[in-house]
C-alpha cells in the first residue's frame, strides 16, 4: 500500500494527464456517435436552452462566490434562501392587501439588522434610529400599495427587505459566533441554517409547488410567449421559451449591475479589500464586521433574484434547493475567487445539463449526475479553477 | 483526558495494565456487566421467549436503530473527527453497503453471513475511490468531491443498476439465517446487530489507539508536519477513506437486513447531513461521540418532537395567524434539528463527549471540582 501509493505520488503530475487524456478519448468515442445520431435542429434547441439556463446558474454562482470571498464560507444554505426568497414575492404578489403588522414590522427589522451590523449598541445612535425610522416608513408605504396595480412593486419591495433580512439574520446568528472555527464548523453552520431555513419555509408556506406567475404579462408586452427561428437551416423550428430568455436577459443583467457595484463603487471597493485581506482591511479603518453583513445581505438578495426568476421560468419547489447545489460545480469550475468565472462556469454548466438531458432521455441525467461529473473532472484536474486565484499549498 | 486520572492507589505495574481498555476492575465489571444487560433486554419483551412484559416492545427497535447508526456515525468518526477529511457523501456509502448486500444474497446466492463482510468491504473500496481526490485537494474541495459521491451513486443505483436494485421503488431482501435459525423477528436480528455495533465501537476505538491511528491524528493537527515526520500522508488519508465506508457499509448492510426492504430516498443528502449532524452532537474526535450523537439526534426525533406537536398545534395558530397547523408537523423536524445543530455548534462545539468527560473527571476528583 505505502510503495504503491508512494509511486502514485511521485509521478501524480503524469498519472493524472494521462488520466485526463485517456478519459477525453473514450469520453469522445462514447459521445460521438449518440451526438452523431441527433437530429440538428434539437442540438441548437438543446444548445439555446441550456445557455438560458446557465444563466441563472450564473447568477446562483455569483451569490456564492460572493460570500466566499468576503468571509470565506461556503454557502450550502444558498438554495434555501433562493426558495425562502422566491415564495416571499410570491406572498405579497399575490396577497392583495398586506396585514399592517407584518407591512411595519418586517421592514422594521429588516432596519434594524442593517443599522446593528457593527454591534447592537450602535442602534442607540441617532443617526441608526433616524435611519430604522426611514426605512420602516418607506418600507411600510410600499408594501401596503394595495390591489393588483402594483403588485409587482409591493412584491419587490417585499423580497429585497425579506431577502436583507433573512441574510442579515443568518449571518449574525450562525456565521458570526463561529469567526475562527475550523473548517468543518462553517460547512456545518451552513447546513444547519439550511434546516432552520427548511423549517421555516416548511412552516410558512408548507410543501410547495408554485409556478410563479411573473412572466404571464409579457404576451400583453408585445413578446410573443414562443420566439421561433431557424426554418429554413434546420428540419424544425427551434423554439425559445420568452420566460426563459426573459429569466435569462434579467440574471445578465443583475450579474451586471452587481459586478458593476463592486467595481465602481466605494462600498464595493471596500468589499474587495475585505475579500483580500481582512486584516489589513480592518488596519485601514474598515468596519469588516459590516461589510460581511453586506455581503451576506446582497448574496441573499442574488439568491432573491434567482429563486424569483427561476420560479418564474418553472416553480418555486423543494427541488430549488438541489438547484442551487449544482452551482457549486458552477463556481469550482469558474474558479472560487473569480466573479467572470461565475458567469462562465454557470454557463457551461447550464450547457452540460441539457445536453446530457438530450443525448440521455428519461435518467436525470443532466440535473443528477452531469454537474457531478464536472465537478470531480475540475477537482482531479485543475481544482483552482479556470479562472481562480492559484493556491500555492501542499497536500 | 479522564483515563488519566484514576482511584488513588491504583497504578500500572504491567504493560498489559497500561494499554487495557478497562484499567480498573470497577471499569471491568461495568463494562461487561452492561452489556450483559443489553443482551438479556430482548428476553424482557412480550415477544421475547418468556413472554413477560417487562419493556416495552418499542424499545428493541430503538436500540437497534441506534447501534446501526453508532456504526455508521463511527465511520464518519473516524474520517472526520480523527483523520480531519469532510465528507458529505456518508449516506451514499450506506446505500453501497446496504443494496451491495442485498445484491450478493439475491443474485448470488450468498448467505448474509459471507454478504455482510464482503459488502463492507466492497464499500471500502468504492470509498477509497472517492477518497482518491484527497491527493490533490483538501478542506473544502474534498467535500465537494464527497457531494459529487452523494449524487453520483444514487443516481447510478437508480438508473444504470436498475435490473439489479429495483431502481426507486423497495428492494426485497431475504430474511437471514444460521444453522436453520431464521432472524425474521427483530429480537432476533437483535442479537446479530448488538454485538456486531460492539465488536465495531471497540474496533474504532482500539484503531486510533494504533499506528495508524495516531497518523490519522497527525494528519488532522498538521498535515505537513505530519509528512515531515515520514507519515505518508496520501496513503493514511485513503485508509481513512476505506475504513469511513466500511463502516457505512456495515451499517447500510445491517439496516437492509434489519427492515427486510431497502429503499434509495433513505440514502439522500438529507441523511448524509443528519449523520454529520450526529456527529457534531456527540462530539467529533471521541470514541463515545457517536453513541451520544445518535442517542440525541433519535430522542429528539422520536420523543420530544412528537410530543411537542399537540401544544404547537394548539398555540402556533394563534400566535402567528399566518402559519397553517397542518404544516407544523412536517416543519417541526427540521426546525428543531437545526436549532439543536446550531446551539451545539456555537455553544458545545466539542459535543456532549466531551461534556461527558468533563463531569466524569469531575465526579473522580470531588470534592475537589468546581
Amino acid at each position: 500500500m505505502a510503495t504503491l501509493t508512494s509511486t502514485f505520488t511521485q509521478h501524480r503530475r503524469m498519472l493524472t494527464r494521462a488520466a485526463a487524456l485517456a478519459a477525453v478519448v473514450l469520453l469522445i468515442l462514447w459521445l460521438a456517435p449518440i451526438l452523431g445520431g441527433q437530429r440538428s435542429y434539437r442540438l441548437v434547441q438543446s444548445l439555446v436552452t441550456g445557455l438560458l439556463v446557465g444563466g441563472i446558474y450564473a447568477l446562483i454562482a455569483l451569490g456564492i462566490v460572493i460570500i466566499n470571498k468576503a468571509s470565506g464560507v461556503f454557502n450550502f444554505a444558498h438554495g434555501w434562501l433562493m426558495l425562502l426568497g422566491g415564495l416571499l414575492f410570491f406572498s405579497f404578489f399575490s396577497t392583495a392587501n398586506v396585514s399592517p403588522a407584518a407591512a411595519v414590522g418586517l421592514p422594521l427589522i429588516a432596519g434594524a439588522m442593517v443599522f446593528s451590523t457593527n454591534g447592537w449598541r450602535s442602534l442607540a445612535a441617532r443617526r441608526s434610529l433616524i435611519g430604522v425610522g426611514g426605512v420602516t416608513l418607506v418600507g411600510a408605504a410600499l408594501l401596503l400599495l394595495p390591489g393588483n396595480d402594483w403588485q409587482f412593486i409591493r412584491a419587490i419591495a417585499g423580497a429585497v427587505i425579506g431577502g436583507v433580512l433573512v441574510g442579515m439574520v443568518v449571518e449574525r446568528f450562525a456565521i458570526r459566533p463561529l469567526i475562527g472555527q475550523p473548517l468543518f464548523a462553517m460547512v456545518l453552520m451552513t447546513l444547519a441554517a439550511s434546516e432552520l431555513l427548511h423549517g421555516v419555509t416548511q412552516l410558512t408556506w408548507g410543501s410547495v409547488e408554485i409556478p410563479l406567475q411573473v412572466f404571464t404579462g409579457l404576451p400583453n408586452l408585445g413578446i410573443p410567449a414562443q420566439i421561433r427561428f431557424g426554418e429554413d437551416l434546420f428540419e424544425r423550428a427551434v423554439n425559445i421559451r420568452a420566460d426563459l430568455l426573459v429569466a435569462f436577459l434579467l440574471a445578465l443583467a443583475a450579474f451586471a449591475i452587481f459586478v458593476a457595484f463592486f467595481q465602481f463603487t466605494s462600498a464595493g471597493l471596500s468589499m474587495r479589500a475585505t475579500a483580500e485581506n481582512q486584516k489589513l482591511a480592518q488596519s485601514v479603518g474598515l468596519r469588516v464586521r459590516t461589510i460581511l453583513a453586506i455581503a451576506w445581505a446582497i448574496a441573499a438578495l442574488l439568491a432573491t433574484a434567482a429563486g424569483v426568476l427561476q420560479g418564474g421560468a418553472s416553480s418555486l419547489s423543494l427541488n430549488m434547493p438541489f438547484l442551487a447545489l449544482r452551482a457549486f460545480p458552477a463556481v469550482l469550475l469558474g474558479g472560487l475567487e473569480s466573479v467572470g468565472g461565475a458567469l462562465v462556469g454557470g454557463i457551461v454548466i447550464g450547457l452540460v445539463q441539457e445536453m446530457s438531458n438530450l443525448l440521455f432521455p428519461g435518467t436525470e441525467a443532466g440535473t443528477e449526475l452531469a454537474p457531478y461529473l464536472v465537478l470531480m473532472v475540475v477537482l482531479v484536474i485543475r481544482p483552482d479553477g479556470l479562472f481562480g486565484q492559484k493556491r500555492i499549498e501542499r497536500i | 483526558m479522564s483515563a488519566n486520572i484514576r482511584p488513588s492507589g491504583v497504578f500500572d505495574v504491567r504493560y498489559e495494565q497500561d494499554i487495557s481498555l478497562n484499567r480498573t476492575r470497577g471499569d471491568k465489571l461495568l463494562s461487561s456487566g452492561l452489556f450483559l444487560l443489553l443482551l438479556l433486554l430482548p428476553l424482557l419483551t412480550v415477544q421475547g421467549p418468556f413472554g413477560v412484559n417487562l419493556l416495552p416492545q418499542l424499545w428493541i427497535g430503538t436500540i437497534i436503530r441506534i447501534a446501526i447508526f453508532a456504526i455508521a456515525v463511527q465511520g464518519l468518526n473516524i474520517l472526520i473527527g480523527y483523520t480531519g477529511q469532510i465528507s458529505l457523501g456518508h449516506a451514499a456509502f450506506m446505500a453501497v453497503g446496504a443494496y451491495s448486500s442485498a445484491i450478493f444474497v439475491r443474485e448470488l446466492g450468498m448467505s448474509f453471513w459471507v454478504a455482510l463482510p464482503l459488502a463492507a468491504v466492497f464499500t471500502g473500496v468504492v470509498g477509497l475511490i472517492f477518497g482518491l481526490p484527497s491527493l490533490r485537494v483538501k478542506g473544502f474541495y474534498l467535500a465537494m468531491a464527497s457531494l459529487a459521491a452523494q449524487f453520483i451513486i444514487p443516481w447510478l443505483l437508480r438508473y444504470p443498476l436498475e435490473p439489479l436494485t429495483n431502481g426507486s421503488r423497495p428492494l426485497e431482501v431475504p430474511v437471514p439465517a444460521l444453522f436453520g435459525i431464521s432472524f425474521a423477528h427483530e429480537n432476533a436480528m437483535y442479537y446479530i446487530i448488538i454485538p456486531l455495533a460492539v465488536f465495531m465501537m471497540l474496533a474504532a476505538r482500539n484503531i486510533i489507539r494504533t499506528r495508524v491511528g495516531r497518523a490519522f491524528i497527525s494528519i488532522r493537527d498538521n498535515d505537513l508536519a505530519a509528512e515531515l515526520l515520514g507519515i505518508n500522508v496520501f496513503a493514511y488519508k485513503l485508509q481513512a477513506f476505506f475504513l469511513s465506508a466500511l463502516y457505512a457499509g456495515v451499517a447500510g448492510a445491517l439496516m437492509a437486513f434489519e427492515s427486510n426492504s431497502i429503499s434509495r430516498d433513505s440514502f439522500l443528502l438529507d441523511r448524509s447531513v443528519e449523520l454529520l449532524a450526529m456527529l457534531v452532537i456527540g462530539g467529533a474526535g471521541y470514541p463515545l461521540g457517536p453513541l451520544f450523537g445518535v442517542g440525541f439526534v433519535n430522542l429528539l426525533t422520536q420523543n420530544v418532537i412528537p410530543s411537542l406537536i399537540p401544544p404547537l398545534n394548539d398555540v402556533l395558530p394563534r400566535l402567528l395567524p399566518f402559519i397553517n397547523p397542518v404544516n407544523i408537523f412536517a416543519a417541526l423536524s427540521p426546525l428543531l434539528f437545526g436549532l439543536a445543530l446550531v446551539i451545539f455548534l456555537i455553544a458545545a462545539p466539542r459535543g456532549l463527549a466531551h461534556r461527558w468527560e468533563i463531569f466524569k473527571i469531575s465526579w473522580k476528583i470531588r470534592p475537589y471540582a468546581n
